[in-house]
């Protein structure tokens, strides 16, 4: 880069604008474009807020006025309990559930701050009106999502000067990034045991554009001379995971053992049958092979074991 | 003779209106378009097109003229390579307004990722931003607070650089088990791209930064007003606001008309439509950065401010998009990448493994950029495990999926950079697959 400072001082003194702010900024090495921001001009738009509450407009909101218009701001897509509907994301629960091999994270099991909850509402909520809350009215919806996950009491009102006060759960639970954490190395040559080389998942397989006569056939014959492994794990990953993980649609979710006891109590042999024919109870629809035909009946067993066992 | 003529033209136009069309639709349009003719001379008539364009045959394109200049004022791809396209996945997310299209890498080339095609990702949609009315706005800890039109921004002296854009949930469908069925899923949130724009670090010292100021908060105009906390060092360092993408202004998809990259980092931090940086002495802890975007441990902790992303890389050819149609020599080709600066060495293994070749770079070797790979193999009709491993410039090797599940589990969604295994089966088709 050229001499900037020299540059703007030569310009500057050239064309005898001695006063301007250009000037000025060239003394100070600076290029001086862009206009000073005013202090109302910051104001429209510094919404953020931070964990010690600095950013936090005055006001206050109790969880009394918080229900009535949670339900009517939020509960269409975030349920009445902050359950979850059709996919949006959970507000309350999955307390204890962060060492779970499925975890559930919300703002009561896995949030670090309340000032992320003002803030996040504030600046994003509801999903098709953003900054459409006034701050009483953000103040009393974050204090009915914190009675939700049972942090406050339905007497609570939440204001600027207690909001720090009030501590997640999980607030401790969080560390430093300690990556690289893994240490491979740069093996070559027998890296190891041929025998040791075994498949352990398998995505579905895709067909290219062309369809399958695109593929190479006269090979097709040859012995496959790799052990491919099916596992049940795999088949409910990608087939079922989708309703059961979280229990869309009224799908009793993967380990939750009161869903599933009253079901297992019914018998293998059932739960394959009604896994594979499909099958619609008081909860929901559940649709042949969970809607992939393609899926062999055994591997839909596979998946209707593994789903029994992680749910007993 | 007269008969013939006519009836050739007629087979042409079918066959070439046929040509627009691609894959099964172009046959089945042939196979139509043919029955229509009637006759079964002109099945053999047909075959005849195809072989005139052909050598010895002259196509007709080649007997005509073509169109004028200008006709495409914006030129765009081929018709041809109407397949090239972004694809979504439904069920990864709610809606498609806060949600994710992939990029196609099994079709691209090089390095540098179409502007057309790059993945997108959105929190509150695609937002429609005057850019004559758009401000950028410098506050907090700093001695002059000051607002910058595009026109401002414009002014500094530029500064371009090709660097990869990923966001860090790329592959995090995979930590428990393979089951994406393409590349385009399985790795293509992840674009490269030349970036344009002022050094972050140069709007820093226009502002003069004051002393104890440590973190940056970078936010974005549209819906979701999307925050992330950057550190100083990342912002004095190589930190962009980048107001170009290879070479023309940045697409509305990707910012426009202003967005923030951190080259070699978590793509969320790299706020589009970026309207306003504060600088603070400490992070602001918003959603993206305590509720998303932190890798959950096996031991219920979770690390937070994982910006890196780790060198990573993978085979684009074969994949199983782009099977193997016979045996024989064939070019076996990827792309590597690494947060931490250049890419040393990329081996590739055809056995799962057990034995690795030292791969070609084939484009340019940038830090923090897309680097492309390739190595001569013979395929020889037999069932293989293909994979690629990366090495960057501080020696880091790129982990498999055992070593990358004994340190973080199979719940941190982010930051899968495990070596990747494509299963290619005897008819040459291509199956994503693990291995235990
Ligand atoms: C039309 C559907 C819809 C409505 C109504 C809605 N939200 Fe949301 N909400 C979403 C979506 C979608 C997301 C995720 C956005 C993203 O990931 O970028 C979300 C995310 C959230 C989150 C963050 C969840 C997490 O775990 O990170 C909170 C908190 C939240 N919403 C609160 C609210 C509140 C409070 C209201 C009412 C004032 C509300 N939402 C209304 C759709 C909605
Ligand atoms: C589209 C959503 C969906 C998918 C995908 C899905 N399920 Fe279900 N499943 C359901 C619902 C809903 C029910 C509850 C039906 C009821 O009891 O009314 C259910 C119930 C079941 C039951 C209990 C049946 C009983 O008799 O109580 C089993 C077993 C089951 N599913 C297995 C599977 C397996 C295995 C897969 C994957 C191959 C799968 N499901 C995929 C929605 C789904």
């Amino acid at each position: 880069m050229p001499n900037l400072h020299n540059y703007l001082i030569t310009f500057a003194l050239g064309a005898s604008i001695l006063a301007s702010p250009m000037v000025l900024a060239a003394q100070e090495g600076r290029f001086g474009y862009g206009s000073p921001a005013s202090a109302e001009q910051i104001a429209g738009w510094d919404i953020d807020v931070r964990p010690d509450g600095q950013g936090l407009p005055p006001g206050e909101g109790s969880v009394e006025d918080g229900e009535e218009l949670y339900e009517e701001k939020c509960a269409l897509c975030h349920g009445s309990f902050g359950e979850s509907v059709s996919g949006y994301p959970a507000l309350a629960g999955g307390g204890g559930s962060l060492t779970d091999p499925r975890p559930k994270k919300t703002v009561g099991s896995y949030w670090r701050y309340t000032s992320t909850l003002w803030d996040y509402i504030h600046r994003a909520m509801p999903f098709t009106q953003p900054e459409s809350l006034s701050d009483d009215e953000v103040y009393a919806i974050t204090a009915y999502v914190l009675h939700l996950n049972d942090i406050v009491d339905y007497e609570f009102v939440l204001t600027r000067d207690n909001l720090t006060e009030v501590r997640l759960p999980n607030e401790d639970n969080f560390i430093p990034d300690q990556r690289p954490d893994t240490r491979n190395k740069r093996c070559m040559k027998r890296c190891k045991d041929p025998a040791d080389v075994k498949v352990a998942s398998e995505a579905a397989a895709y067909v290219p554009e062309g369809g399958p006569d695109a593929l190479y056939s006269e090979v097709e014959a040859q012995e496959d001379g790799i052990v491919t492994t099916v596992t049940g794990n795999g088949v409910y990953e990608r087939h079922c995971a989708l309703c059961h993980a979280d229990g869309i649609g009224g799908a009793p979710a993967i380990g939750d053992t009161s869903a599933w006891s009253a079901r297992i109590e019914q018998g293998l042999d059932v739960l394959y049958r009604h896994a594979i024919e499909g099958y619609s109870g008081e909860d929901g629809i559940m649709p042949p092979k969970g809607g992939f035909v393609n899926l062999s009946d055994s591997e839909v067993g596979l998946a209707v074991d593994y789903i029994v066992e992680q749910s007993q | 003779m007269q008969k013939q003529q006519q009836l050739d033209q007629l087979v042409r136009s079918v066959a070439e209106s046929g040509e627009k069309l691609n894959g099964a639709e172009r046959r089945h349009f042939l196979k139509n378009g043919l029955a229509l003719l009637g006759g079964a001379g002109l099945v053999s008539a047909a075959s005849g097109v195809a072989a005139q364009a052909m050598p010895p045959g002259i196509p007709s394109w080649t007997k005509s003229l073509g169109s004028a200049v200008n006709t495409n004022p914006y030129g765009m791809p081929s018709p041809h390579e109407a397949g090239l396209q972004r694809r979504t996945v439904e069920w990864l997310t709610a809606d498609k307004i806060a949600s994710v299209s992939f990029t196609p890498l099994a079709d691209l080339k090089g390095i540098i990722t179409p502007s057309g095609v790059v993945f997108e990702r959105y929190h509150a949609g695609l937002p429609d931003v005057d850019p004559n009315q758009h401000r950028l706005m410098i506050h907090g800890m700093v001695d002059r607070p000051l607002i910058f039109s595009m026109e401002d921004l414009m002014r500094f002296p530029s500064v371009s650089m090709i660097r990869f854009l990923e966001c860090p949930a790329n592959g995090g469908m995979e930590w428990r088990a393979a089951q994406m069925d393409r590349l385009q899923f399985s790795h293509g949130m992840l674009s490269c791209c030349e970036w344009t724009g002022v050094l972050l670090s140069t709007l820093l010292q226009e502002c003069g930064v004051q002393k104890g100021a440590k973190w940056i908060l970078a936010e974005g105009s549209d819906g979701s007003h999307m925050s992330r906390s950057i550190p100083m060092e990342k912002a004095m360092d190589d930190a962009l606001i980048v107001y170009a993408q290879n070479g023309e202004a940045l697409r509305p998809e990707q910012g426009y008309p202003v967005r923030l990259i951190n080259p070699g980092w978590e793509g969320n931090t790299c706020v589009k439509w970026l309207r306003r940086l504060e600088i603070g002495d400490q992070p602001w802890y918003h959603r993206e950065e305590t509720s998303k975007y932190t890798d959950l441990l096996p031991s219920g902790k979770a690390r937070e401010f994982t910006f890196v992303q780790e060198a990573n890389s993978v085979l684009t050819n074969p994949c199983p998009e782009k099977p193997l149609t016979k045996p024989g020599k064939l070019w076996v080709e990827g792309l590597a990448w690494s947060g931490r600066g250049r890419i040393k060495h990329v081996d590739v293994s055809f056995d799962g493994g057990v034995s690795w070749r030292e791969a070609r770079f084939t484009s340019v070797v940038e830090p923090r950029a897309l680097t492309r790979f390739g190595v001569e193999w013979d395929w020889n009709g037999n069932p293989a495990l293909l994979q690629s491993r990366a090495v960057d410039e501080t020696g880091y090797v790129q982990p498999t999926y055992s070593q990358l599940r004994d340190a973080r589990g199979s719940s941190s969604i982010y930051h899968k950079n495990a070596i990747h295994t494509w299963k290619l089966n005897s008819d040459g088709s291509v199956v994503n697959a693990q291995l235990a």
